[in-house]
């Protein structure tokens, strides 16, 4: 049979199904290889690891140096009803974990349940209980929050609860900072751990040495309103979760309202600066107690009877500060105290901050009162910030916890000559008035003391004593403001049983100044003075 | 030559195939090893955390106080001792400019060596000779 010729249609048909064919498998491969290659599917997905981060960001100080972090633990869990021997299983445990083995050995005892053998286990902990070989243990991962340097820092920064959430302090201030980091970058603090550090040294000191009931201070950067150091004692240990006895969690700086006592002085001056009703040569009658209605308004020790109002600042006294402060009145001197802040909650990163007290009824007796720091409760926080604006050439300064060298350009309060001459009388203080011991040679401190009585059942107690000193360097050009509080000291031998500001806080304030100023690299004006004759 | 075609068509699909399947299969093991090194790193970041922790604990101001005030002779210094680098004086006055230095013979008056004998031999007097060269 003679074989039979093929169609040319026919070809033509089945080229074109092999060309069908061969273009749908190349674009199936084509669009494999773009899938595979491009997009990446496929191989993914399945085997991305579970990156678990730490819930909060770290917290650092100004100079990068760790104040608190996340670390990795673990709970471990035990199933005793697959142990061999419960009493070696509640040994080992207890060794391995540092749990009570007591405890164990009775949880154990049922055989039965899943009992909790020890929560927060650092790594090398786990290792150890997982060395045991023990079976029916379970391990659920979490982090806690460390803190490095214990008590320093703890009233500043604060705590977290067992679930992470801040529960005080910055941790609280800053929640949206810390859990919203990007990457896990650390919170920059405006703290400098070594100015901390120092501050806290010797406010301990002082208050050991005056058998005071609570210390209290901070150092502050009155041109950017960066916090560098805050401390309050009695402190607390912020790694463990309970309070040893004597342990306070109150931050004094910032939770307690306080009469400041004298300190304020350097408001009721710095208004008569500003308002031109006194001149620092002027004389004022000192010599006998000022009645205002019932009251008497006394000095700690007699002056005069006439002394220049410039040394009614340095001497501190309140017949003279009352008579000066009525000459601007309750009208002036009540919006003064508003713009400089003194009158409204301080708002900072820090939660707690109580509210200033002051009278109602604002009038004669009671601005006479207040010129001296009585009548009128602020916590100190509130009082540095507004101290540092009268001398910061007159621009309101607001205190922040995070770093920001940026030199804050607050509303102008006062002018730069009335805060060049309040300078000069807080320098004027030191030198010649009651904050002698506060000087430090070549750093030129200025400052102010303050005593105050505490009131006690109605009336002002003279043995309950807030003692204060508030201290600014280099005077001339200012930078740092260090405040020491103490509450309710007690004078000894070297102060010649004194309790007063300049005897117990203002030394302690100077010693600060001595060893913080080299630190922050603040020259000594004998030198500058040298190289700049 | 139809079919030779076709046989290479499908010649080639099945190379590309093998091909796909081969970088698909080297992209999962590299996904694997990079899963492992992921996690590797992962784990030293966490060491490295908990080593800082307590790095941190270990250089707290507090316990080096102790430390230095237990096994060390120091003592506090007030800020009036601590200085910087460009706050020391200079040791010597600089160098003045080339063109003003002048000839050592122009500024230190040459005093004339002792005569020495002439039967012995014998070195200068030490201090006259570091007088005259030295211009203490």
């Amino acid at each position: 049979m003679a074989k039979r010729p093929v169609q040319p249609s026919l070809v033509r048909n089945r080229i074109a199904l092999a060309a069908i064919f061969s273009a749908v498998c190349f674009s199936v491969i084509a669009a494999r290889l773009v899938d595979v290659m491009v997009l990446g599917a496929g191989v993914t997905g399945a085997i991305t690891p579970v990156i678990v981060h730490p819930m909060r960001a770290d917290l650092v100080d100004r100079n990068g140096v760790l104040i608190a972090r996340d670390l990795p633990v673990s709970d471990v869990y035990a199933s005793p009803k697959v142990f061999w021997d419960v009493s070696e299983a509640a040994h080992g445990l207890a060794e391995a974990t540092g749990a009570e083995e007591g405890r164990l050995l009775a949880a154990f005892a049922p055989k039965r349940g899943y009992i909790p053998v020890q929560r927060g286990l650092s790594p090398d902990r786990r290792e150890a209980v997982m060395r045991l070989g023990l079976p029916g243990l379970t391990f659920e991962d979490g982090y806690k929050r460390f803190y490095p340097s214990g008590r320093i820092v703890s009233h500043a920064v604060g705590q977290v609860d067992t679930d992470e959430n801040g529960v005080s302090g910055l941790e609280l201030g800053l929640e949206k900072h810390l859990k919203g980091s990007k990457d896990g970058a650390p919170v920059q603090l405006s703290l400098d751990m070594r100015v901390q550090y120092v501050l806290e040294h010797e406010m301990e000191e002082a208050q050991h040495a005056f058998n005071a009931k609570a210390t209290a201070g901070l150092v502050l950067n009155v041109r950017t309103g960066e916090v560098l150091a805050l401390a309050s004692l009695p402190d607390y240990e912020p790694n463990a979760r309970t309070l040893s006895p004597g342990d306070s969690i109150r931050n004094r700086m910032t939770q307690d309202v306080y009469e400041l006592g004298s300190i304020f002085k350097i408001f009721a001056f710095t208004l008569a600066i500003e308002e031109k009703t006194v001149r620092l040569d002027e004389l004022i009658n000192v010599g006998k107690p000022l009645k205002l209605g019932n009251h008497y308004i006394h000095d700690f020790e007699r002056l005069g009877p006439l002394i220049p109002a410039a040394m009614v600042f340095a001497e501190s006294s309140n017949i003279g500060t009352a008579q000066i402060e009525m000459r601007s009145g309750p009208t002036k001197q009540k919006p003064f105290l508003k713009k400089l802040g003194l009158l409204d909650p301080l708002k900072t990163e820090l939660p707690e901050m109580a509210s200033p007290l002051y009278p109602r009824h604002w009038e004669e007796v009671e601005a006479a009162t207040i010129a001296y720091g009585h009548g009128i409760s602020v916590n100190p926080l509130s009082f540095a910030a507004a101290a540092a604006s009268v001398v910061n050439g007159g621009t309101r300064v607001r205190p922040t916890f995070l770093k920001d060298e940026k030199v804050q350009d607050g509303e102008r309060i006062i002018s730069e000559e009335t805060s060049r001459t309040m300078r000069q009388l807080m320098r004027l203080v030191v030198t010649d008035g009651t904050g002698s011991k506060a000087d430090v040679p070549g750093y030129d401190v200025g400052g102010k003391t303050g005593t105050a009585e505490k009131a006690e059942n109605g009336s002002y107690a003279h043995h309950l004593l807030i003692s204060s000193f508030c201290g600014v360097f280099p005077i001339s050009d200012p930078q740092y403001l260090v405040f020491i509080m103490l509450d309710e000291p007690h004078g000894n031998k070297s102060t010649g049983g004194f309790s007063t500001g300049g005897a117990v806080a203002a030394p302690s304030v100077g010693r600060v100044i001595a060893k913080i100023a080299p630190l922050l690299g603040v020259r000594r004006t004998d030198t500058v003075a040298a190289a700049n004759p | 030559m139809i079919r030779t075609l076709n046989f290479a068509f499908v010649a080639i699909t099945c190379v590309v195939c093998l091909g796909v399947y081969r970088t698909a299969e080297k992209a999962r093991v590299e996904q694997v090893e990079m899963t492992t090194t992921r996690a590797e790193i992962l784990k030293e970041t966490a060491a490295l955390n908990v080593l800082g922790a307590e790095w941190a604990r270990v250089t707290e101001p507090k316990r080096l106080q102790a430390l230095v005030e237990h096994h060390l002779d120091l003592t506090d210094k007030p800020g009036r001792a601590l200085t910087s680098l460009s706050e020391l004086p200079l040791k010597n006055p600089p160098l003045a400019p080339e063109g003003d230095i002048r000839s050592i013979k122009d500024v230190v008056p040459q005093t004339p060596l002792p005569q020495e004998p002439a039967a012995v031999s014998q070195p200068a007097p030490n201090a006259a000779f570091a007088t005259t060269h030295t211009g203490t």
